[in-house]
C-alpha cells in the first residue's frame, strides 16, 4: 500500500502537489500578460489615448491563451497592443501546454494511478450495503467461487497481486459489480482498504497459490477481526500447523480433500451420492452411485497429492504403486518403481497393463497427458485420474480419456463453496463419514423416494420462544409435539412435503437420523433436506400462531408405532 | 537556511503586505486604493496558495485553508470593482467603495492568519 493509515489518501492532493510548479507557472504568465495589457496603450475610435481595464484584459487574455481568438476587442489594437498580444499568445499557449503535459504526466504516473486505484476501490467497499465475502488470490479457485457466488447474488470483493488476474474481474461478466484491488494481501494494509474491518465483512477466503502468504491472510484476519471466519487453502501439511495456531478454520487442503473424496467413493459411494446432492448449487439425489475399483492403484508422481490419495487408499487396504523418477525415501521396492512415468515401458513395469486405476499425478500437465494416453493404450478398463494444474488446459484433459480430472483449484472452491453455502452441514456430513455403505444406501433411498429428482434443498430450525412460536405455545397448553408430528403437519400442507431429517443437535449432543417418535425440546436444532417447498411449508408451520391438531388421528399412530 | 524557505515565507508575507498597503486607507475614498495594488495582491495571494497545494500536515491544510478564504476573499473584491466601474463607467461611490475595501480586510485577516501559522511552524521547526 503507498498510503499509510490515519491520513488522507485523497489523490486531489497529490495531483496539485505535482503540479504546482505547472500552475505557479500559469498564474505568472497570466498576471504578467494582463498587467500587459492594461499598461500598453491603444486608441479609441474617437482618436483618444485609451488602456485596457482589468476586465477587458483578463478576458482577452482568457480566449487568447486557450487559442480561441475572437478578435481585437472592443476596439482595433494599436501596434503597441499587438506587439504584446504577439508576446502573449506564445507565453500562454506554451504555459498551456507545460500545464495541461505536466498534468497527464501525473495522471500517467504509476504512483498516481495507484493511488487512484485503491480509492476507487476503498470508496466501492465502503458503499457495499449487503454481507460480502473478501477473496484473497483470483485465479482458479477465487475465480470459480466468484462466478458462483456472483450468481446467487452474494457480494463479493477480490484482491489479487497480479494487475492481469484482478482486470479479469471486469471481463468476466459477473451478474453483479465486484470491487477487485491489485495488492498483496499479505499486506494488512491491502485487507484492510478491501474491507477487512468492514461491519458486512462476512468472511475471507484466503486462496492465493502460496502457502505462506495465506497464514499471513489468516493471521491477519485473525487478530484486527478476530470474529471473522477465515477459510484457508494450504497444500502443504506443515503449514497445517501454523494455519490452526493462527486460527483459520476450516482448512482446505485440495490434496487431502480430493484424497478423501475418493476415499469416500471407495468406501460408502451412496455417502458420495448425498454429499452431493446437499453441497453442490442445483444438486439432486438421482446422482449416479461411483464405481471405483478396488484393485491396485498406479500413481504418477511423488508429490503431497499422491501422498494424500496413497495415504487414504492404504487405510482402506488397497495397493499402491507409486512411479517416478525420484522417490521418496518411505518407498521401497514393493510400492514403488523409479522411472520416468510418462514411458509406457516403465508403465507396464509398475503393472499398469492389470491394474485397475492410474492417476496422473505429476505437477506437469503435459506429463500428465502423456501417462493418461499411455495409460488408456495398455490398459482399456482401468479407471484413469489425471491431475490438472492450469486451468487453461482444460479443453485438453477434456478431450484426453481420463475419467476423473483433478484440477486443485476447483477442488478447493468446490469446498469453500460448502462451507459458505451450508455451514450447518458440516457437522452433519462428519458425522455421516464414519457410517457404513448400508446406513448410507438407506438414506439414499429415503430421499430419492421422498424428493425425487428434485433439487435438494437443507435448511435447519431452531426451537426457541422466537423462531418457532407456534410449537412453543403448543408446549404451553402441555402437548407433546415430535418430530414425527411436525413431518406429518408438514406434508398436511401440501402434495408430497417430505422432509427428511438429518441431524438432531441438543446441547453438546448429536444424533443422526433421528426417529419419527424423538420428543422435541426447546433449544433443540433440527437439519432437514428435501425440496424447496417443503422448506417454505416447514418454516411457515413453525412461524405460524398456533400448531394445527392433526386431522386424522390414526396418521398420527401410524407414525408413532413406525 | 533553504532557498526554498525563503521563497515560501517571501511570498506569504509579501501577500499580507499587498493586502495592507491596498486597504490602508480611508474606506470610503476609493482614490486611496490602488487597483494594480489589488491585482499585485490578488496575484501573489495565488501564489502563495499554490506554493501551499499538497502539504498534508495539520498545519498546511490551515495554511492552505487560510490562503483560499484570501483567494476568494481578494477576487470578490476585484470582481466587485470591475461590474461597479463597468456598470457606472465612473469612480466608485463611497458605498461601491467600502464594499471592496472590506472585502480586501477580509482578505488581510486572513492573510495574517497564514503569517501567524507560518511562524508557528518556525518555530516548531527550530525545537
Amino acid at each position: 500500500m503507498i498510503t499509510s493509515p490515519g491520513r488522507t489518501r485523497h489523490g486531489i492532493f497529490i495531483l496539485l502537489r505535482r503540479l504546482r510548479v505547472p500552475l505557479a507557472v500559469l498564474v505568472l504568465v497570466y498576471a504578467v500578460t494582463v498587467l500587459g495589457f492594461t499598461l500598453v496603450p491603444g486608441v479609441d475610435p474617437q482618436g483618444q489615448p485609451w488602456r485596457m481595464g482589468f476586465l477587458h484584459a483578463f478576458y482577452f487574455v482568457s480566449f487568447l491563451g486557450t487559442t480561441i481568438g475572437l478578435g481585437e476587442i472592443p476596439y482595433p489594437f494599436s501596434d503597441a497592443q499587438r506587439l504584446w498580444t504577439t508576446a502573449a499568445i506564445y507565453a500562454t499557449v506554451v504555459s498551456w501546454l507545460y500545464a495541461i503535459g505536466a498534468l497527464f504526466n501525473v495522471m500517467q504516473d504509476p504512483l498516481f494511478r495507484r493511488i487512484a486505484h485503491e480509492n476507487h476501490v476503498a470508496r466501492a467497499v465502503r458503499r457495499l450495503r449487503e454481507p460480502f465475502h473478501l477473496i484473497c488470490g483470483y485465479d482458479d479457485a477465487g475465480s470459480r467461487i466468484a462466478r458462483e457466488l456472483s450468481e446467487d447474488g452474494t457480494r463479493i470483493v477480490v484482491i489479487d497481486i497480479e494487475p492481469m488476474r484482478a482486470d479479469t474481474v471486469d471481463v468476466e461478466d459477473l451478474s453483479i459489480t465486484v470491487p477487485a484491488l491489485v495488492g498483496d494481501a499479505s499486506d494488512p494494509e491491502t485487507l484492510l482498504l478491501a474491507g477487512l474491518q468492514h461491519p458486512l465483512c462476512a468472511s475471507v477466503l484466503a486462496l492465493t497459490g502460496d502457502d505462506q502468504v495465506n497464514i499471513k491472510i489468516a493471521l491477519t484476519a485473525r487478530l484486527l477481526a478476530p470474529d471473522l471466519p477465515v477459510l484457508s487453502a494450504v497444500r502443504d501439511h506443515a503449514a497445517h500447523a501454523r494455519m490452526a495456531a493462527a486460527g483459520a478454520d476450516p482448512l482446505i487442503n485440495p490434496y487431502d480433500t480430493f484424497a478423501a473424496r475418493v476415499a469416500l467413493s471407495l468406501r460408502t459411494p451412496s455417502l458420495h451420492v448425498i454429499y452431493e446432492a446437499l453441497t453442490t448449487q442445483r444438486g439432486t439425489a438421482m446422482g449416479d452411485v461411483p464405481q471405483l475399483p478396488r484393485g491396485l492403484w498406479v500413481l504418477c508422481g511423488v508429490g503431497l497429492f499422491t501422498r494424500a490419495l496413497r495415504h487414504q487408499l492404504t487405510q482402506l487396504e488397497i495397493e499402491t504403486v507409486i512411479v517416478d523418477n525420484v522417490l521418496a525415501d518411505s518407498c521401497n521396492e514393493h510400492n514403488c518403481v523409479q522411472g520416468d512415468p510418462t514411458d509406457p515401458e516403465v508403465l507396464r513395469r509398475a503393472g499398469v497393463e492389470s491394474a485397475s486405476a492410474v492417476v496422473a499425478g505429476t505437477p506437469v500437465d503435459i506429463d500428465n497427458l502423456a501417462i493418461t494416453l499411455a495409460a488408456r493404450r495398455l490398459n482399456k478398463k482401468a479407471f484413469i485420474v489425471a491431475r490438472q494444474t492450469q486451468r487453461r488446459n482444460a479443453v485438453v484433459f477434456r478431450a484426453a480419456p481420463a475419467d476423473l480430472v483433478m484440477l486443485s483449484g476447483y477442488v478447493v472452491a468446490a469446498e469453500v463453496l460448502r462451507v459458505i453455502r451450508a455451514p450447518q452441514l458440516a457437522s452433519f456430513l462428519r458425522q455421516a463419514r464414519d457410517q457404513d455403505e448400508v446406513w448410507a444406501a438407506a438414506l439414499l433411498e429415503r430421499m430419492r423416494r421422498h424428493i425425487g429428482a428434485e433439487v435438494v434443498e437443507s435448511w435447519s430450525i431452531e426451537f426457541s420462544a422466537q423462531a418457532t412460536p407456534a410449537v412453543h405455545r403448543a408446549w404451553a397448553a402441555g402437548e407433546r409435539v415430535t418430530l414425527g408430528r411436525l413431518l406429518a403437519l408438514t406434508q398436511a400442507q401440501g402434495e408430497a412435503a417430505h422432509a427428511v431429517p438429518l441431524l438432531l443437535r441438543r446441547e453438546q449432543q448429536r444424533w443422526l437420523l433421528p426417529s419419527e417418535n424423538t420428543v422435541l425440546l426447546d433449544g433443540d436444532h433440527l437439519l432437514f433436506c428435501g425440496r424447496a417447498q417443503t422448506r417454505s411449508y416447514m418454516r411457515f408451520l413453525v412461524a405460524s400462531q398456533t400448531l394445527p391438531q392433526l386431522d386424522a388421528p390414526e396418521t398420527s399412530a401410524a407414525l408413532e408405532s413406525h | 537556511m533553504s532557498s526554498e524557505r525563503v521563497l515560501f515565507a517571501f511570498v506569504i508575507v509579501l501577500a499580507l503586505t499587498l493586502n495592507v498597503g491596498f486597504v490602508a486607507g480611508d474606506i470610503a475614498d476609493v482614490s486611496h486604493h490602488n487597483v494594480y495594488e489589488l491585482y499585485a495582491a490578488m496575484v501573489v495571494s495565488l501564489i502563495a496558495t499554490i506554493m501551499k497545494f499538497g502539504d498534508r500536515s495539520a498545519l498546511g491544510s490551515t495554511m492552505l485553508a487560510t490562503s483560499l478564504v484570501a483567494d476568494l476573499q481578494l477576487i470578490a473584491a476585484a470582481a466587485a470593482w470591475g461590474l461597479y466601474s463597468q456598470a457606472s463607467g465612473e469612480a466608485l461611490n463611497a458605498h461601491q467603495s467600502a464594499t471592496v475595501i472590506s472585502l480586501a480586510i477580509g482578505a488581510l485577516v486572513a492573510n495574517v492568519v497564514s503569517v501567524v501559522l507560518l511562524i508557528i511552524e518556525m518555530a516548531n521547526l527550530r525545537r
